[in-house]
């Protein structure tokens, strides 16, 4: 083993401030050219993309390091300004230093008694430990007296005001100072004062706020591209720097030769301005620099901020290899720990191996089998596409030298693999807005082109099949391996941290399929079990029940199957709990409460309270209980289990299911004519001034508010009607009550009454003067007029009420899309306040510069992931656990 | 349960630790039963910890292996003496207010648990339940031992014993992992439903008129430590004495709403006649509970002025000197003459909670330091959902507990699931600090001690440069950090280095 490969790490970086000597030492070359390639297409010396400063181009070499590209990083080139310029960074600083210096002496305007007395304020403050905004504040606090002072207590000059004439242009009286002069003052400070001022001696001192030298970076950093036509495109940076060269050059020929002051002070000032937009472009106060097609040109610091800056585009998220992009569909035979990839995808992502003493053979086998290999019957093996030598070179495996190759390689070397079924890699569905939407997947090559997964890991994601996409990622190191493995892992992440429960369950058809396999225990033939039975990795029947010499199994009996031994659990079902007021099953505890002991299925209906994603009572107690490993299993099993009992016993819905009898109708009919009656006395008692006005609210108010509790009755109950004729052999109703899909108000819509539209909580009121549509007098309060809807989805809508429920639509749509981009700020500043906080051996929380932020975690110091839904332990279930009843 | 304290020297201690188990006679008679000592040589920081077996009366016939002072008092039993980390003598709880030991004191080590907060809102039977378990040798946390107290009576001592074991073993397995990022979990836990939650800002909270910003715009104002929320509003809980008066409420709720002449009158300008009528409007005054007396005693505190009342519902008033522009100026200064309520209630409405079958006055607008201060608020259940007043009148404790509280309402009244201890983190890494802080530029992430972190959040050039001149040092001690310079994060598994150095050959 090699020790030498331990990683070392970075202990801190210090910033500072180039001096201009620094930035000539650092130089390569000193640029005086203004251009850049010569005609035949070669960099000119001492030009902007002089040899000296790297290289872009295959064939050439550095002129400093005799690197080629790639291998040279790029050296540092310099300008030298012909008359200085400000820094426009730091003109807030300058202001302060020439509003608090005395102009005589260069003395901070302080006594030398307050020098004393702040100076050991200041010493007794700690850069590194002390909030820095207080530090700002005593600063800012003690700058302010010397600011407020006009003649120097040392010297006693008179200081008259600094105004800054933004951006760039200091008066003083009236009179401009040139950076020259700012220059000379600012070096008059003594290094005693400097500290006043926050600033640290030996990282910066004020003279180099004024730029004399100018750093040119290295070409690395402004590459400029050929178009196709042969025409060379320059960076911005480089057109920035070709301006700055120009200007600099006429400026000093101008001042050389005597031109009038007017003329230097014109160039002066145009040498300020290009500085400054090379810095940034989008100072206040001047217009940005823009390129010959009229585009701003991006420069420095547009290079850094914000979303495509370089700070959160390229250094906090990076692009990568090893990773694909597919659309996503679902396979439920699949494992909830497996993901399906393309042959396409798995030729093309490959593993690192390491060649050694135990696998070399193997290897060597593995490349003669070439990039593409199959077994003989068709099926997919993996291949190898490139070798790397210890050296670091690359050989691609083609069909051709593969048998040459499989003797060169040796222990040493890098086999790059393709994927092959059980490699562990990552899959992930943006937002990632958890850390469930990255999880670890064992692969499974499938024919077809998309990525495929068991539906159960669908919630996680928060994914669905309607052209989703998503990412995946091979895992490139054996300790991302072995963590991905062990932390990543869907298992592991069955129970959520926000709120200690499982995140992970059976959806939609799943859940009516076991809703139906259980509820009433319905009896089954032999035949018929055996068919279920095959789609779960089971090998034992239940008890039969024998009638008529024939052997008959029960729902309940084959739920069981997938339960593990030991398992106890009681809680009420969805099917109950779910309702609003009493249940009809409520007094039948056969029904409302699912009974497990010891892994067997007493009573009850297995529903979305039982395996369902955020509520799943049995996934979460098995993985307590039994762990991951058997969580995972049973969850497969659920898929299986549900699969292949639904494919046998056929469920489908439709219009038919929502049809109601004639007098039901004819009852909506009747109440919704009565509210309309009701809405209409409203209204007249309104007009009237007899409406009895609620305390607190205006007139018009009240009657809204009456009219919206009577429409929410009336929708609510013609809901009643509608689904007392619609019992639990009505698909629908079967999805609602299990809770795999919609709920009863949905239902109620559909054969009901669609109901009252609303905006912002209140009827529609807006579109027309004075009314919402032109097909209605103007303020007409009356329902239809402000967006009621008496139809039914089943029925159908009139004209007016379709456009009402549209608007009623669209606020939901608008909602949506607002709320989706203040959720995401917010949860980025969360996550950048928080990302810091870690908890320490003692369960304490400190953040990664050691404030301690509690002093237990959670004030229990217990792990909200294995909480019981953020219970410190469920006594009561542990004792149920236990002992029993 | 007490400690003997006592200053002794140090040859004193060295015996002791020779001879111990031994007698110890002292001039001080223990007042409770003590079982406990520990001894100072310096008279704050106690360094050793001494099992006391018995203590006795001193009679003559004693024998005595050791003894502090002549004038013997009492005999202890010292069983065994351990050395410790010095403990301060701020961390007992003494019967005297001293801070130093002279010669003997008596005083309770404070277990730091969070003693002191159970001691008041533990009932007799939940602290036996834990006093039991930790004489078994358990340590149950204070949350389990309601639910502990019905096993406890219902089964026998082993089956008992078993279920303790099961719940410590629970517990165990219910640690947290050190070095979790709980942080980023926390802030995860909070955002990801953000998605779920509606935008609505208004909801009629029951109460007429008291809406409430609630959903994702509060979740971000209770973040964001805004100075004052869109909707501030109180719920005041009422003293004994007046929360079942209705006439006492009404009276108090006069009192509280901020009302100005405007608000229930109207104010009739006649220029020609050179006067100002005051119209009282029965349908706002009877809402305000406002009488026309009320009126005129808020006139009397307008100067220049002659007021009569012309009938019950009018008042005329005159100027002393007349003048069109003092006529206009009075006529504004009408206006906003407040008739009586406290500063910034704009509206307080009672309503009789059923729960607590008492009334509970809710106000528009919150005033927490002057509402304390009226009679018949019950200053200790009082509340606004204004955080950063919260802080101002009751400091930054009762501030992160405002934070908790409003963060925990705003998310399950939206019906999300969310653990407490995320929503914990977040208010205590807010107030920290002593101060509340909000989450964003401005506060916790505009002070972090990166500057690359701080970079590659917001204002990145603002931040560099500033570095370049203070000379700022990154440790690279943080996450963004660390990713930026392409090394691994200082949480979780990369929070611990393990090397595997193989067999030296």
């Amino acid at each position: 083993m090699n020790f030498n490969n331990v990683s070392k790490r970075i202990e801190k970086i210090k910033f500072a401030l180039l001096s201009p000597d620094e930035i000539r030492k650092m130089s390569q070359v000193r640029v005086i050219t203004p251009d850049t390639y010569d005609d035949d297409g070669y960099p000119i010396e001492r030009g902007l993309m002089d040899l000296h400063m790297g290289v872009i181009e295959p064939g050439l070499k550095c002129a400093t390091c005799g690197g080629k590209v790639d291998e040279c990083p790029g050296h540092f080139g310099h300008i030298e300004l012909a008359m200085p310029v400000v820094h426009i960074g730091f003109i807030k600083e300058i202001k302060t230093m020439l509003d608090s210096s005395c102009k005589a002496c260069g003395r901070v305007k302080l006594t030398d008694e307050e020098v004393n007395t702040y100076r050991k304020t200041i010493n007794n403050m700690s850069f590194e430990s002390d909030d820095p905004e207080i530090i700002d504040l005593s600063l800012k606090k003690i700058i302010e007296i010397a600011v407020q002072r006009t003649i120097c207590p040392h010297c006693s000059a008179e200081s008259p005001k600094v105004i800054l004439d933004k951006p760039t242009t200091f008066r003083e009286g009236g009179i401009k100072i040139t950076p020259k002069e700012i220059r000379e003052r600012l070096e008059r400070i003594p290094d005693n004062d400097l500290l006043f001022f926050g600033l640290n001696v030996s990282s910066a001192r004020p003279g180099w706020m004024i730029l004399t030298a100018l750093p040119v970076p290295p070409i690395d950093v402004r590459p400029s591209i050929t178009l196709e036509t042969g025409e060379r495109s320059e960076d911005d940076l480089t057109h920035k720097l070709v301006d700055i060269i120009r200007i600099s050059q006429r400026l000093r020929e101008s001042r050389d030769n005597g031109s009038p002051q007017l003329i230097i002070e014109d160039l002066w000032d145009l040498l300020q301005y290009h500085t400054t937009t090379y810095f940034d472009n989008q100072t206040a106060g001047i217009p940005p620099a823009r390129h010959r097609s009229g585009r701003a040109l991006k420069t420095l610091v547009q290079r850094l901020k914000g979303k495509e800056g370089r700070f959160r585009a390229n250094l906090s998220g990076k692009r990568v290899n090893f990773s694909s992009r597919s659309v996503i569909s679902p396979e439920p035979f699949l494992s909830m720990n497996e993901v399906g990839i393309p042959e396409i995808a798995a030729r093309e992502l490959t593993v690192p191996v390491l060649v050694n003493s135990f696998n070399v053979d193997k290897m060597r086998e593995w490349i003669k089998r070439g990039s593409t290999p199959r077994t003989p019957a068709g099926k997919y093996l993996a291949g190898i596409n490139y070798l790397i030598r210890p050296d670091g070179r690359r050989i691609k495996i083609t069909d051709q030298n593969a048998e040459i190759n499989s003797d060169r390689v040796d222990i040493g070397w890098t086999v790059e693999r393709q994927m092959t079924e059980g490699d562990i890699v990552l899959f992930n569905r943006q937002p990632s807005l958890h850390r469930m939407s990255m999880m670890a997947h064992t692969v499974r090559v499938l024919p077809g082109l998309t990525f495929r997964f068991n539906l159960s890991d669908c919630t996680p994601y928060n994914a669905d099949f309607d052209g989703d996409e998503m990412n995946l990622h091979v895992i490139q190191s054996e300790e991302s391996r072995a963590e991905a493995r062990i932390i990543m892992k869907v298992q592991e992440q069955i129970l959520s941290p926000r709120f200690g429960g499982p995140i992970i369950g059976a959806i939609h058809d799943h859940i009516t399929s076991l809703f139906l396999l259980t509820h009433n225990n319905p009896l089954y033939t032999e035949g018929e079990t055996l068919h279920i039975i095959s789609y779960i990795d089971v090998n034992k029947l239940p008890e039969p029940e024998i009638k008529d010499n024939k052997k008959y199994y029960h729902g309940r009996d084959i739920f069981s199957l997938i339960l593990p031994e030991g398992l106890n659990a009681k809680f009420k079902s969805h099917l109950c709990s779910g309702s609003r007021g009493k249940c009809e099953y409520e007094d039948t505890i056969e029904d409302s409460y699912v009974v497990i002991n010891n892994g067997k299925l007493i009573h009850g209906t297995i529903d979305d309270e039982s395996v369902g994603p955020f509520s799943g009572v049995i996934v979460d107690k098995i993985f307590r209980k039994f762990g991951p490993e058997a969580a995972s299993k049973f969850v497969d099993n659920v898929t299986r289990l549900a699969v292949g009992f639904l494919s046998y016993r056929g469920f489908s819905t439709g219009i038919k299911d929502y049809d109601i009898p004639r007098d039901a109708i004819s009852r909506i009919e009747e109440i919704s004519n009565e509210t309309l009656e009701k809405i209409n006395k409203l209204v007249d008692a309104f007009r009237s001034g007899q409406l009895q006005q609620l305390p607190g609210r205006s007139i018009e108010d009240t009657l809204e508010v009456e009219i919206l509790s009577e429409t929410g009755s009336v929708r609510d109950e013609s809901g009643k009607i509608a689904s007392s004729y619609l019992g639990l052999n009505d698909p629908s109703v079967i999805m609602a009550r299990s809770g795999a899909r919609a709920k009863m108000l949905n239902i109620a819509e559909v054969a009901g009454m669609v109901g009252q539209q609303s905006v912002r909580g209140g009827r529609l009121n807006r579109g027309y003067a004075n009314r919402t549509l032109s097909h209605f007098k103007e303020n007409d309060l009356s329902a239809y007029a402000r967006g009621f809807i008496k139809s039914s989805y089943r029925s159908g809508l009139n004209p007016t009420e379709y456009f009402f429920h549209s608007i009623g639509g669209r606020e939901g749509l608008v909602d949506i899309a607002v709320r989706t981009s203040r959720s995401g700020y917010m949860q980025r500043r969360l996550i950048n306040a928080f990302e810091d906080l870690k908890v320490d051996d003692e369960r304490r929380v400190q953040d990664t510069v050691g404030s301690m932020v509690q002093f237990k975690y959670g004030e229990d110091g217990i792990d909200p992931t294995r909480s019981d839904e953020g219970e410190t332990v469920d006594v009561d279930y542990v004792a149920y656990d236990e002992f029993g009843d | 349960m007490k400690s003997l304290l006592w200053k002794d020297t140090k040859a004193n201690i060295k015996k002791i630790a020779e001879n111990a188990p031994c007698y110890y006679g002292i001039d001080y008679i223990p007042e409770g039963k003590v079982n406990s000592g520990y001894i100072t040589a310096d008279k704050t920081n106690f360094e050793f910890e001494v099992k006391i077996s018995s203590v006795k009366e001193f009679k003559k016939s004693d024998e005595i292996l050791l003894k502090k002072k002549t004038g013997l008092k009492s005999i202890i039993k010292i069983e065994s003496i351990r050395k410790l980390d010095k403990i301060p003598l701020s961390d007992f709880k003494l019967n005297e207010n001293i801070n130093e030991i002279k010669t003997f004191a008596e005083g309770e080590r404070f277990i730091v648990k969070y003693r002191e907060k159970d001691e008041l809102t533990l009932s007799p039977d939940q602290k036996e339940i834990i006093d039991d378990a930790v004489s078994r040798g358990f340590d149950i946390p204070v949350s389990l031992a309601n639910k502990l107290i019905k096993y406890k009576k219902s089964l026998s001592d082993d089956k008992y014993e078993k279920l303790l074991k099961r719940v410590d073993l629970e517990l165990k397995k219910r640690e947290i992992d050190p070095y979790e990022a709980v942080g980023i979990i926390a802030a995860q836990s909070i955002g990801e439903p953000g998605t779920q939650m509606t935008m609505r800002t208004f909801h009629f909270a029951g109460v007429v008129e008291m809406n409430v910003t609630l959903g994702l715009p509060r979740l971000i104002e209770i973040v964001d430590a805004r100075r004052i929320p869109s909707t501030p509003s109180m719920v005041i809980y009422l003293t004994e004495k007046y929360k079942h008066d209705e006439d006492r409420v009404r009276e108090l709720i006069k009192n509280l709403e901020n009302t100005a002449i405007i608000d229930v009158a109207d104010i009739i300008t006649d220029v020609g006649e050179m006067n100002l009528t005051v119209k009282l409007d029965k349908l706002k005054s009877n809402d305000r509970l406002v009488t026309l007396t009320d009126v005129i005693s808020a006139l009397e505190k307008i100067k220049g002025i002659i007021y009569n009342q012309v009938d019950d519902e009018r008042i005329l008033i005159k100027l002393q000197q007349e003048s069109f522009k003092k006529l206009y100026q009075v006529q504004e200064q009408l206006k906003i003459t407040p008739i009586k309520g406290v500063n910034k209630i704009n509206r307080a409405i009672a309503r009789l909670d059923p729960k607590e079958n008492a009334w509970i006055i809710y106000t528009q607008g919150s005033n927490l330091k002057d509402v304390l201060n009226m009679e018949g608020v019950d200053a200790t259940r009082t509340y606004t959902n204004d955080i950063i007043e919260v802080e101002n009148v009751l400091g930054v404790e009762a501030a992160r507990n405002a934070i908790y509280r409003e963060a925990e309402n705003t998310l399950s009244e939206q019906g999300l699931n969310v653990d407490k201890r995320h929503l914990m983190l977040v208010s205590d890494m807010m107030t920290f600090s002593g101060a509340v802080r909000a989450v964003g530029r401005q506060g916790i992430s505009g002070r972090k001690s990166s500057v690359l972190a701080r970079a590659a959040f917001e204002i990145t050039s603002k931040h560099l440069l500033k570095a370049g001149l203070l000379g700022e040092i990154d440790p690279l001690a943080g996450v963004a950090e660390n990713i930026i310079v392409g090394q691994p994060v200082t949480l979780g598994t990369g929070a611990i280095d393990l090397v595997y150095k193989g067999n030296k050959k």
